[in-house]
């Protein structure tokens, strides 16, 4: 693959989560199998803002490990023969350092440490205004590769 | 049977799965919840570094068990 950028079209071809669950706006350089970095820009206009929680808005650390796991994903799904697969995690190990507000920008930089028979072991870190707001350990997994290798019982 | 390789071969499963090295002659894939899908690419993984080899394709869906997995190492050259 030539391209190095995904715009929020073309990364859908990539990622199959979908409005309200997409937590990634833009590819920004991928190198396939290897990583892939982005932005998710969080405005007030976000479903979760209302309830997460009144009075006190902030981006649930749940949909910040969400949006790392989906740019990682990219780096994998952008591999030939990869494109349009679904991808499951297997497990995470996640750090919060900081809340994330209305009107901020979650830079995400992700980076594949091993992709073997169906499986990507990667980390990942969401970057505001230049300062580490999460960190993850990701295993991720293609299921249509990765249970071709299984036993049969 | 080399001693020191099947000591090696037995750290694998203990590590990987936590087990004691007397359960493991039974050992079969799903036998324990351990030895899932994601435990048993675990296991894998661990003993392509151990032995420094790669398995087919074939021989790891064959793996179905630790008795099974010392005749597989066979093709490998090693003997456990």
């Amino acid at each position: 693959m030539k391209k190095k950028t995904l715009n929020s079209t073309e990364l859908l071809d990539y990622q199959p989560n979908r409005y309200p669950f997409l937590m990634i706006d833009y590819v920004s350089k991928f190198e396939p199998g290897k990583m892939a970095n982005g932005y998710k820009n969080f405005t007030n206009n976000e479903w979760f803002f209302p309830i997460h929680f009144p009075g006190h808005p902030n981006v649930p650390g749940a949909l910040q490990l969400e949006a790392l796991a989906q740019m990682l994903t990219v780096a994998i799904t952008t591999l030939p023969g990869n494109k349009g697969k679904i991808v499951h995690a297997i497990s995470h190990v996640v750090k919060f350092k900081r809340e994330i507000f209305p009107g901020e920008k979650l830079e995400i930089e992700t980076k594949v440490l091993s992709w073997k028979r169906g499986i990507c072991k990667g980390i990942g870190k969401g970057i505001v205004s230049g300062k580490v707001a999460c960190e993850a350990e990701m295993t991720i997994t293609i299921p249509e590769i990765f249970n071709k290798f299984l036993p049969k019982k | 049977m080399s001693e020191r390789l099947l000591d090696k071969y037995n750290k694998v499963f203990i590590k990987s799965f936590k087990i004691k090295k007397d359960k493991l002659k039974k050992l079969k894939y799903q036998s324990i919840t351990q030895w899932d899908s994601v435990g048993h690419m675990s296991m894998i993984g661990t003993l392509e570094d151990t032995f420094k080899i790669t398995f087919e394709m074939d021989d790891i869906i064959d793996f179905s068990s630790y008795e099974v997995g010392k005749k597989i190492l066979k093709k490998y050259k090693i003997k456990v």
